[in-house]
């Protein structure tokens, strides 16, 4: 189902991610992927789950190959799309064979730099941008190639986008958020923000925007994960106050003090938006205690 | 400019291999500036060459290598010089290289043409005899206009045409902290201009098939084939 639909209902979305595997995932009646595993764990809490592609610009398998593999796990996947590894061709082309599969729900995204990830030798591509790829998207909705060339059948996909609320400055990185709802963009997930009155800034200066926005959350797993995040992980601020607190926890309690931290944060920030996008790194199976704390405060 | 580096010296001498004879060709413009091919240059590799054991026969160093109005007045007296090498060793970018190549051909010689130097990007000199940086990249379809006069395209990391990705933090690049945002700089440019508008204005995908290679300028016509 399209997220845009569950929007449309006035549901609050809550979404998690799921990272593929550096490996074929050949099923053939074994046990699942680990990475469909840790979907699986919140299959009935969460209305669908992201699958990146090729996250930080390490390899890994594909994120449609992915994307489908949930999808036949019976889970509603959000197939991420970058800009870095393919061009209009190839960007087109995949996402005609994301709609033809079954997928719904596509996140539109420039891409992490090569220089980032493990293959720092390759060619990056960079083509397009992620509001012309939404722009693009939107006109294979509407039956046409970018060159206006008309498809056999038009595709029929949720476009959804990101945006970095910890931008400084904000009004730069809302001049890019507003264009990419011009050009197409239905929905949004945030990057990661532990900061609630930097989100609240944010949150009110988007309201008239009239567009659905999903509050991301990566979860911390620990104080090493949080300064890791800091040094290397762009765009992403992890606040001392919070390092200090996961610093805190008893021996073995790191996983308890990263839910408590998790719901606090989701109960601070959930309610200023439309839903809340889970980044739980292999911890999802702390998401349905989180989500039962959340009872009440989000509809 | 082209901006060159040097290749490391055991390069050049494997790239000499059974060559003794070498007639060294530097250029007095792009790589003069960069201290890797012009004069000077071209006399410490000379010293170099000589050490490990091979003869230098000549030494010159036009005064744009790249440019044929320049360096056939200067090569051509030398034919007969050069006949006498077992290769030439270009000091120069790229390009220098090939129109020495193109020169050698018309004088009738068969000499192989070698490049002591990588090029390393069209770049211009911000710091005198001390930095040079990239911001152009000859796309065929210049933006500046609509930019504050910063290149995207070359100065962000992923050629951003629509404005900053989320990667950057305090203004700097997610692939180098130590380089700035263009987005953040044409963000800054435009607003001490009084002109933030121009960045609500959404940019259509480049045509890169006006940066296919190789491009010809037909200087008359003033086209680009």
């Amino acid at each position: 189902m399209k997220l845009t639909e569950l929007f449309r209902q006035g549901k609050f979305v809550i979404t998690s991610e799921v990272g593929p595997v550096k490996g074929c995932s050949r099923v053939n009646g074994g046990p699942p992927p680990e990475f469909i595993q840790e979907a699986l764990n919140i299959k009935d809490y969460v209305h669908a789950v992201n699958v990146t592609d090729n996250q930080s610009a390490v390899m890994r398998l594909g994120s449609l190959a992915a994307s489908l593999l949930l999808k036949q796990y019976g889970l509603e996947p959000i197939y991420q799309l970058t800009c870095r590894d393919r061009n209009r061709i190839a960007l087109q082309s995949d996402l005609m064979s994301a709609c033809t599969l079954g997928i719904d729900n596509v996140l539109c995204l420039t891409g992490d730099h090569i220089k980032l990830g493990d293959h720092v030798a390759a060619k990056a591509v960079f083509d397009v941008d992620s509001v012309q790829l939404l722009r693009i998207a939107r006109g294979l909705n509407q039956g046409r190639d970018m060159v206006g060339n008309a498809l056999t059948q038009p595709t029929n996909l949720a476009l959804g986008a990101v945006v970095n609320p910890g931008f400084e400055p904000l009004d730069l990185q809302l001049l890019k958020m507003e264009k990419k709802i011009e050009q197409g963009a239905e929905f949004f997930q945030t990057q990661a923000v532990y900061d609630p009155k930097l989100f609240e800034t944010f949150a009110r200066r988007v309201e008239s925007f009239s567009v659905p926005i999903q509050y991301g959350l990566v979860v911390i797993k620990s104080p090493k994960m949080a300064k890791y995040m800091n040094e290397h992980v762009s765009g992403i601020t992890v606040p001392e106050s919070l390092i200090k607190e996961l610093e805190s926890a008893p021996q073995g309690g790191l996983k308890a003090k990263a839910a408590e931290i998790t719901l606090r944060l989701a109960r601070q920030m959930g309610p200023m938006v439309q839903g809340i996008h889970f980044m739980p790194l292999g911890w999802s199976d702390i998401i349905p205690q989180v989500l039962e704390g959340l009872r009440g405060v989000v509809n | 400019m082209i901006a060159t580096t040097k290749k490391p010296l055991a390069e050049v001498l494997a790239a000499l291999e059974g060559h003794r004879r070498v007639a060294l060709v530097g250029c007095d413009g792009c790589a003069k500036i960069c201290l890797t091919g012009g004069a000077d240059e071209v006399a410490a590799l000379a010293q170099e060459l000589k050490q490990n054991g091979l003869e230098v026969i000549l030494e010159v160093t036009p005064e744009r290598t790249c440019n044929v109005a320049k360096a056939k007045p200067a090569l051509e007296p030398l034919t007969e010089q050069m006949q006498q090498a077992d290769a030439l060793m270009v000091l120069g970018c790229g390009g220098a290289v090939q129109i020495t190549r193109h020169l050698t051909e018309q004088f009738g010689l068969t000499k192989p043409v070698k490049v002591g130097l990588n090029s390393v990007g069209h770049m211009d000199t911000v710091v005198p005899g001390s930095m040079a940086m990239e911001e152009c990249s000859d796309c065929g379809e210049c933006i500046l206009n609509e930019t504050g006069g910063i290149c995207p395209v070359t100065r962000c990391a992923k050629s951003l045409l629509n404005g900053p990705c989320g990667g950057a933090e305090h203004g700097k690049c997610e692939v180098d902290p130590e380089r700035d945002c263009a987005w953040v700089l044409i963000y800054s440019r435009l607003a001490a201009l009084g002109e933030l508008d121009r960045l609500k204005k959404y940019l259509e995908p480049k045509d890169y098939g006006k940066a296919a290679r190789p491009r010809t300028l037909l200087f008359k016509e003033g086209r680009v084939a």
